[in-house]
């Protein structure tokens, strides 16, 4: 699907990661790896630290700490948001809706729009489009998008495939009206006949869980994973990546009658560093121009890695330059998306720890 | 927060309920009741019977069966499905989203939009404003909206002032663009500061679920439920009810320009009948325009409950002509919405029972 | 507040013949949440009065909670 927004504009980036560090030298110990294979893997996939939550911190409570320190700083007023959209596939409960109780715990307004969407990698593509919706709407002027996510809890600390790259964040999105004739071009594909190759099998209604779905079960190549944790056919991920969004992208730019050459970066979702490379020499686009430096600082923290890349790259650049990006986000659906945004003269494109 | 829709319409709507129907009178032993006390609560609540779905039955399948026959009886055409919004508290999965693995399910292109969004009580309306807003995209055919869910799973079936009125239902609706201005009003309110008045506590990340959090405890004589079962504050609940709901009604027609005698049919959130006739009473609304039957013979299935009010008390009505209706939904959050639009004729309104493929 | 007729209606929720002001609500078979909602909506509809659960939950006897009602009466 197609979407074109009109006079909107992103106007400020927050990012909110923990304290808690790892590194991949100590977690190499708890694989059932010969040490050099390990640390091959290290230099491939861009593996080196990442942060994670501390037991019993829950995507409200970054939620809360990052616009708290909004307010704090005066870059935002609590009865200015008009629409609290959380994106999210770790809520803190099934019920009731965590953007509900992020709207409790910091006393919004009752005439607050509250939305909790359950989306992943490609959830901050989502939340723009969903975002840029609701600002059509005249009682809406500021939309605030959360996507955060705590999906450490569902790796399993003997799988090497997973383990090693996730990561614990919350990213915060100010969204509001553009005076100036903007266009953002938005595109969106959904494909659920794969949607088994990224998925946590248990924990749902299809399979609740129980004492059998929490033990560690032998799956192959020495890792140990359970029907609770998270599951990702690294394969066919990285295929469907190097298949789909290329067109995608091409498509996108042909859409808004843009050059390849004129986007000065392209903003993806961050698995890995090795995928990111693989796609950035696919469509023949410098490694500088399509950074892929999030998952060795701060692991993958799904729908949050796009406004990372964002906020640790650009920083203050963003609050005086305007830059053409492209942003793309892929994953849990299957599903791929990119949005092609003329992103600048921002408020804020800050990170933070949360303590 | 107060919106106008216009050149939208609800084209069709299909609830589905499962085969497996328990009255009160055979369950009321199970969850410990006295034969006096059962007579009591029956009567306080006009209970009957309530629907309830196998455990292998998830909401999803609720409603890919709804939607599988629209398909099959020439309601709608795959090829006019241009977003899937997937509304519900009990998902298939915390990953993927359910509403793509119904899009495989379904063999769907690649163009079509999926949403799930995760939203009770008030999640039909909520649906609906998804869709109003997703049909602005004039390459979008027509939005399904899919509301599903079964609580009955979530409930403890020690909990005999809840389980009796829990049911598990599904619902399909098609909304699409029209000529006609037909403008929909539509206002939204949240309190998540009174959160805590129905949730559950644990089995998602808050509190992940453990042996702990299996283990029943007794809240209150005879009641006995844990930490993944729902937690309501019966009397939060009926006070949140009564005190926040009548205003934005009355609110609601105000805006809309509507007043008790232009609205044919007040069709609310099915909590239980008890809490509606004296909402309906407060309101001074006839009881005939405000149906609070639906506890009754299906039970409280969140936010089925208003398409079930739909599909069963004014189904035939509905695809004959069109109607004023003032929906309001309120619960889980706290949120509550209200709308006025109008209705009818649909291509179908009906309910089904859910056949297993 | 007319509590006779008060404790009428409290008889009749608890489905019992008389309600007498030292009662003690705890001592009823009947006093449960059932009960306390029923009241709530009494309440509100009769007189006119928003009560919390645990405002209900901290009155002793009958007459306490006619007081309590009494008190957040808008009739």
């Amino acid at each position: 699907m197609n979407f074109a927004f009109h006079r909107k504009r992103i106007s400020g980036l927050l990012t909110v990661v923990p304290a808690n560090e790892r590194s991949f030298i100590e977690e190499m110990k708890n694989f059932n790896f010969p040490e050099a294979r390990s640390l091959k893997l290290k230099e491939v996939m861009g593996y080196d630290r990442r942060r994670l939550v501390e037991p019993g911190v829950c995507v409200s409570d970054l939620a809360v700490f990052g616009l708290q320190h909004l307010f704090d700083q005066a870059l935002l007023k609590p009865d200015e948001i008009d629409a609290l959209l959380l994106v999210t596939q770790s809520p803190d409960h099934f019920m009731p809706p965590t953007s509900n109780i992020i709207q409790g715990r910091l006393g919004l307004k009752q005439d607050v729009f509250c939305l909790d969407i359950s989306q992943g990698c490609a959830g901050f593509v989502i939340g723009l489009i969903q975002g840029f919706q609701l600002l059509e709407q005249d009682d809406i002027r500021k939309v605030v998008l959360i996507n955060a996510d705590v999906l450490s809890r569902k790796a399993s600390p003997k799988d090497r495939n997973i383990n090693p790259l996730i990561g614990d964040a919350a990213s915060i999105t100010v969204l509001e009206r553009d005076t100036q004739d903007s266009v953002i071009y938005a595109k969106l594909k959904m494909d659920g006949s794969r949607a088994e190759a990224l998925i946590i099998p248990a924990g749902g209604m299809r399979m609740p869980s129980t004492s059998d779905t929490a033990m560690l079960e032998e799956v192959g190549d020495n890792n140990l994973r359970a029907k609770d944790h998270l599951f990702m056919d690294g394969a066919a991920i990285f295929n469907f990546v190097q298949v789909e969004v290329p067109p995608l992208i091409e498509a996108l730019l042909a859409q808004a009658g843009v050059s390849k050459d004129s986007v000065d970066y392209f903003f993806c979702h961050q698995p890995n560093r090795f995928m990111l490379e693989k796609l950035a020499d696919k469509m023949k686009i410098p490694h500088g121009r399509m950074p892929n430096n999030v998952v060795e600082h701060f692991g993958n923290s799904s729908g949050a890695t796009i406004p990372t890349a964002i906020t640790f790259n650009l920083r203050e650049r963003l609050l005086h330059e305007n830059l053409q990006v492209c942003l793309a986000g892929f994953g849990a659906g299957l599903t791929w998306s990119a949005m092609l945004i003329s992103l600048g003269n921002v408020n804020f494109n800050t990170i933070i720890e949360y303590k | 927060m107060k919106c106008i829709f216009k050149n939208k319409r609800i084209s069709a709507v299909i609830s589905v309920v499962p085969k497996e129907e328990y009255r009160f009178d055979d369950e009321y032993p199970l969850v410990k009741l006295t034969a006096d006390k059962a007579k009591r609560f029956k009567k306080m609540m006009s209970l009957d019977r309530h629907r309830i779905a196998p455990p292998d039955v998830c909401s999803s399948d609720l409603c890919v069966y709804g939607l599988q026959r629209l398909l099959s009886e020439g309601t709608l055409k795959k090829e006019d499905i241009g977003a899937l919004v997937f509304v519900s508290q009990t998902p298939d999965y915390f990953m993927p989203p359910t509403s793509n693995v119904i899009h495989g399910r379904l063999g769907l292109g690649h163009d079509v939009v999926c949403l799930d969004i995760n939203q009770g009580c008030t999640g039909f309306l909520l649906g609906l404003m998804q869709a109003f807003m997703l049909l602005e995209i004039s390459a979008l055919p027509k939005v399904v909206l899919l509301n599903g869910d079964t609580c009955s799973k979530q409930m403890s079936q020690c909990n005999r002032v809840s389980y009796p009125l829990t049911g598990d239902a599904g619902s399909v609706t098609v909304i699409e663009r029209c000529e006609a201005e037909n403008p929909i009003y539509m206002d939204v309110k949240n309190d998540g500061s009174r959160h805590q008045a129905i949730m559950i506590p644990a089995g998602a990340y808050r509190n992940p679920s453990t042996v702990e959090t299996l283990k029943l405890h007794e809240v209150e004589e005879g009641i006995m439920i844990n930490d993944e079962h729902i937690h309501m504050d019966g009397a939060a609940i009926f006070n949140f009810t009564m005190g926040d709901v009548p205003p934005q009604v009355e609110d609601i027609l105000a805006f809309s320009g509507d007043t008790r005698d232009s609205i044919n049919h007040f069709l609310f959130h099915q909590p239980n009948p008890f809490i509606l006739k004296q909402m309906a009473d407060k309101m001074k609304i006839s009881q005939a325009k405000l149906p609070n039957n639906i506890v009754s013979i299906i039970g409280n299935c969140s936010s089925v409950t208003i398409p079930m009010n739909m599909t069963i008390n004014c189904g035939e009505q509905l695809q004959r002509e069109s109607q004023r209706v003032c929906f309001s939904a309120f619960g889980v959050g706290l949120a509550w919405i209200a709308a006025v639009m109008t209705v009818g004729p649909l291509d179908v309104c009906k309910v089904v029972d859910y056949e297993k493929a | 507040m007319d509590k006779i007729k008060f404790y009428e209606q409290l008889a009749k929720i608890l489905d019992i013949e008389e309600v007498k002001g030292d009662d003690v609500l705890k001592d009823f078979e009947a006093w449960d949440s059932l009960a306390v909602l029923s009241v709530l909506a009494m309440a509100d509809s009769t007189y006119g009065a928003s009560i919390k659960a645990d405002e209900i939950r901290s009155v002793v006897t009958a007459a306490e909670l006619a007081n309590l009602v009494e008190t957040k009466s808008k009739k």
